[in-house]
């Protein structure tokens, strides 16, 4: 299964995130969340090495809208919908019974819980608040008009993007591309290998066995 | 606007609100049509957009706030910003603490009442009442001690109307800044009298083919945006970077030689890399023959700092030393050095800078295309030369206590400043100052934290304009409470010169996004109405911050209304090698190597028993020394999610600060200690203890956070937790420190010999 051109992605360059975290910062206010409310895009502090062979690398992740969307797989009451037009991943809470099953699925621990017990999680900012992305119109990208994510709008270092799959396409590396194409990551977000060398560039080269989400938990 | 109906407009409580809909919509499955919308997350609801200049650090990257119905819901950056982007055609962002000013429009601790002392109790009064006790107890100090008794501690106000109210009107000429004197006094002086000046502190990123961050997390703390962003381009131009650091930042994660340095020997490096530059004919001959004073002493200085000395000192491999002295020599001009607080803030600083800005001169950067870059600010002009008023002097003929008193001929510092923020408590012991006056100030954090708890104590008169309690509001006979930076007709004029743009001025400006919360008003206002209190109605015409601004632009070809419309525009273009036409601004008009020419500092050596050229100092020469008792070095360090007092208090910060580093399950939400497993193993230390920090000046109590990113003996914690600070759970890391201070430049030491112990039991 491929992505759709048409479908939107995110992608993500490690050697631009400078570990800020205001990408968590800025979907927690966009989306008027709780401070201590579970993020919906998360940054990681990966280390490795005893000083001073030392390496920290900052991961920043969210829900991937997969392309096979393995939560919606799972959903007993059909709340998760893999949107055709867009390929955006929502969540109706109307429908929402709290079983956290996506949570069991979700390859990068998207789905959170609140206080009522119903998952929420990134909308790719198709609307806002939880649940804000079901039932609302296709997304359009910024150029027709459409909101740019809150988090790729203040990413300092550019390190996210998002968008439909043909127009990221044009953004990244051919390493990347190469990458992306020849399955890496299971196709369900591009992301831009380390320039540097080291323990954990090599493991991220190594393609499939230590995927980024093993790395960030 | 009454201060009940502004608590309900504020977010919480529309979050609130918002919530109990979200969860009735949740239950009965459709939102009843009488309901009104959640303005916050119902984009439907008439938006309109408003601008900032965010003051979270001071650095004025533009903001841009999304309102509805009034209340602002979102906040992001501005494209092209000259702070908050990297330049034309990029987009604008806003790190954590920009974005969480948002919170602090809203913030319900925030102070929103005026405060004075009666009775011994702070009380919360009209504004009237305010003012009028306020000029009574001025006169009354003026009458009793004298106006020059009075120090002006302002920090962060948004406009420089403070210097002309305490300085020519009330008449003092106490003042204590900021750069110079507590936060980095060493590098401050140096640049200053080498020819750098003051901001001494940024390169021409974009250029650069070889940047050395020297003890500077750019990734992390940065003055603006513009500055990751920056040495980012420059990365994907191919540039080499250079992180000398103690401890491992998300800057030498990403740089290409991580120095990993014995702390405070940044001096030795530098003379080493300056002898291998020599060494290998790698100078720039005609800059240092043309443009530069003292080279004699430069050469002389650094004969015998061979790579293998300073391997010994610094730790550092003399291979490495050599590498990167002929990597930064042969990229120069478009070389540079990015050094701040680092070697700012240790007891032979202003030498250890010395020694490294010496490299510019050496290689010839000054002013060059990715170099060391000498940026331009706009002509501002002074509002009162605007509209022609007769400003008195009434300081005129007092001297500040440090030169007027014989108590302080000990301080060598007296012959290049005014004042040094520990020798405060001494001089109100002494009876020399009486009183103080903190705007967005608090000395609490700065240094000397426990003599100075005394000396608020025992001075007449303290009066502050803040927006948080903290033990300087508790302590203050007036509580101002300030609006913030969204709620005020803002021009920053804090130094808008540093920028994306290498080669243009600019302005940046905003107006109020609504009224301030509570009674809060802007600083400005307060300090006319005080001026109109006291009888100098005549000298203070403004009725708003806006007018004052717009006469500060009469220079400019803007008004204010038309910068604030836009948040900034950009000036006219400056070129590189300024010194060319102007020379240097020092004594001998040439960049100087040796300070022999500048009076007050060859003063000040001669008492020290120093050189006025470059010099190796050894750690301890001033400053602590671990010894058996307390073995370890502590020092502070800024985490991108907060930097004064400004937002250590905002939830969204404390949650992240905690989230990055796995601590956020743990209730505390204080700053940690972070310690090498080697330190923490044989002290019974993990991750998430709370622990005593001690020195022979004091303990405070923080959690602990072991990790591999520091050095082994060299222990740090967050600037800005604990008592004192706006935020007090946590240890303020001056809670443990006495009166260290570099001699030169009257900067506190805060490089302290500590010991950490487990505090045992339950967290």
């Amino acid at each position: 299964m491929s992505v759709h051109d048409d479908h939107w992605m995110f992608y993500f360059d490690p050697n631009r995130c400078i570990g800020c975290h205001a990408c968590s910062v800025s979907c927690k206010q966009r989306h008027n969340r709780d401070a201590d409310a579970d993020d919906w895009r998360t940054v990681s502090h990966v280390s490795s090495g005893e000083y001073p062979d030392f390496r920290e690398i900052p991961i920043s992740m969210s829900c991937m809208h997969c392309h096979d969307a393995p939560c919606e797989q799972v959903c007993p009451p059909d709340a998760i919908i893999k949107r055709d037009e867009d390929g955006i991943v929502t969540v109706d809470r109307d429908r929402c019974i709290g079983c956290h099953y996506c949570a069991w699925a979700c390859p990068f621990g998207a789905p959170t819980y609140d206080e009522e017990g119903l998952m929420s999680k990134c909308n790719l900012c198709l609307g806002e608040g939880p649940g804000g992305g079901h039932g609302q119109p296709k997304r359009e990208t910024p150029e027709d008009g459409g909101t740019v994510p809150a988090c790729v709008d203040d990413c300092v270092g550019g390190a996210i993007k998002a968008g439909p799959k043909s127009e990221i396409m044009q953004e990244v590396s051919e390493e990347a591309a190469e990458r992306f194409e020849q399955g890496a990551y299971e196709g369900r977000v591009i992301v831009e290998p380390l320039e540097e060398d080291g323990e954990l560039a090599d493991s991220i080269r190594g393609g499939d066995e230590l995927s980024i989400v093993d790395m960030a938990r | 606007m009454s201060s009940d109906e502004t608590v309900d407009l504020t977010r919480r409580r529309l979050l609130q609100t918002g919530a109990a809909v979200t969860a009735a919509a949740a239950i009965g499955g459709c939102l009843s049509s009488s309901e009104e919308p959640d303005p916050a997350t119902t984009p439907t609801a008439d938006e309109e957009y408003a601008y900032g200049n965010c003051w979270m650090c001071h650095h004025a990257c533009g903001q841009e706030l999304t309102v509805r119905e009034g209340t602002a819901v979102d906040i992001t950056g501005v494209d092209e910003h000259p702070r908050g982007s990297a330049g034309p055609d990029t987009p604008g962002t806003l790190c954590p603490k920009g974005q969480a000013e948002l919170e602090k429009l809203y913030d319900p601790d925030r102070i929103t009442e005026p405060h004075i002392r009666k009775d011994g109790e702070l009380e919360a009064v009209d504004w009237d009442e305010a003012i009028e006790f306020t000029a009574q107890r001025l006169q009354e100090f003026d009458d009793e001690h004298g106006a020059e008794k009075m120090l002006d501690a302002t920090s962060w106000s948004t406009t420089n109307f403070h210097e002309f109210f305490w300085g020519n009107l009330y008449g003092t000429p106490e003042r204590i800044g900021r750069g110079r004197h507590v936060c980095f006094g060493g590098p401050h002086l140096s640049g200053d009298l080498m020819g750098l000046g003051a901001n001494m502190r940024f390169v021409d990123y974009q250029h650069s083919e070889y940047i050395i961050a020297w003890g500077r997390n750019i990734f992390e703390s940065f003055a603006g945006q513009w500055e990751p962003k920056g040495v980012l381009e420059a990365l994907d131009n191919g540039a080499t970077l250079v992180v000398v650091d103690p401890q491992h930042t998300p800057t030498a994660e990403k740089a290409d030689h991580w120095l990993p340095i014995e702390p405070r020997t940044d001096g030795a490096l530098a003379l080493a890399m300056g002898h291998v530059i020599l060494e290998e004919g790698l100078y720039d001959e005609d800059f240092v023959e043309n443009e530069t004073h003292g080279f004699e002493a430069y050469e002389e200085a650094v004969a015998d700092k061979t790579p293998e000395w300073a391997e010994d000192i610094t730790g550092i491999d003399a291979d490495v030393i050599r590498e990167v002295a002929i990597g930064f020599a042969e990229a120069a001009p478009a070389a540079g050095i990015a050094l701040w607080t680092g070697v700012g803030q240790y007891g032979e600083a202003q030498k250890a800078s010395q020694n490294v800005f010496a490299l510019n001169g050496l290689v010839g950067n000054i002013d060059r295309p990715g170099g060391f870059r000498m940026w331009q600010a706009p002509p501002l002009a002074n509002p009162f030369e605007v509209r022609d008023i007769d400003l008195p002097n009434n300081a005129e003929g007092t001297t500040p206590a440090l030169r007027a008193y014989d108590e302080y001929e000990t301080y060598p510092f007296r012959h290049t400043t005014g004042i040094g923020h520990t020798v405060v408590p001494e001089m109100v012991d002494n009876g020399h100052l009486m009183g103080i006056f903190c705007h967005y100030d608090n000395p609490l954090t700065d240094g000397s934290t426990q003599a100075w708890l005394e000396a608020l104590e025992t001075m007449d008169l303290v009066i502050t304009i803040d927006a948080y309690w903290n033990e300087l509001t508790r302590h203050a006979d007036v509580v101002f409470p300030e609006a913030i930076q969204l709620e005020k007709d803002t021009l920053i004029n804090y130094a808008p010169t540093w920028s994306a743009y290498h080669d243009r001025r600019w302005i940046s400006g905003s107006k109020a996004v609504h009224e301030p919360l509570g009674e809060a008003r802007p600083g400005f206002e307060i300090l006319v109405d005080l001026a109109e209190e006291m009888g100098w109605g005549e000298f203070v015409p403004w009725e708003s911050e806006a007018e004052y601004n717009e006469d500060m632009l009469a220079n400019i070809d803007y008004t204010f209304e038309e910068v604030a419309e836009q948040n900034f525009v950009l000036l006219e273009e400056f070129g590189y090698e300024q010194w060319q036409e102007n020379g240097f601004p020092t004594a001998t008009g040439k960049f100087q190597f040796d300070l022999d020419q500048e009076e007050g500092y060859a003063q000040s050596a001669m008492e020290l028993g120093i050189e006025t050229g470059p010099q190796w100092l050894p750690p301890g020469t001033w400053g602590d020394e671990p010894d058996d008792e307390y073995p370890l070095h502590f020092y502070d360090t800024r985490s991108v999610f907060f930097s004064f007092g400004a937002d250590q208090p905002l939830a969204q910060l404390h949650e992240q600060y905690a989230r990055k580093h796995t601590l956020e399950t743990e209730d505390y939400r204080g700053n940690y200690l972070v310690l090498n497993p080697r330190d923490a193993e044989p002290r019974g230390i993990e991750t998430g203890d709370m622990v005593t920090v001690e020195s022979p000046a004091g303990s405070g109590e923080l959690m602990a956070y072991v990790s591999e990113r520091t050095r082994p003996g060299f222990t740090t914690a967050e600037f800005g937790f604990g008592t004192g600070n706006s935020h007090e759970e946590g240890m303020n890391t001056m809670l443990v420190h006495d009166d260290q201070h570099d001699p030169v430049s009257s900067q506190p030491d805060r490089h302290l010999a500590v010991e950490v112990s487990a505090n045992g039991g339950d967290n």
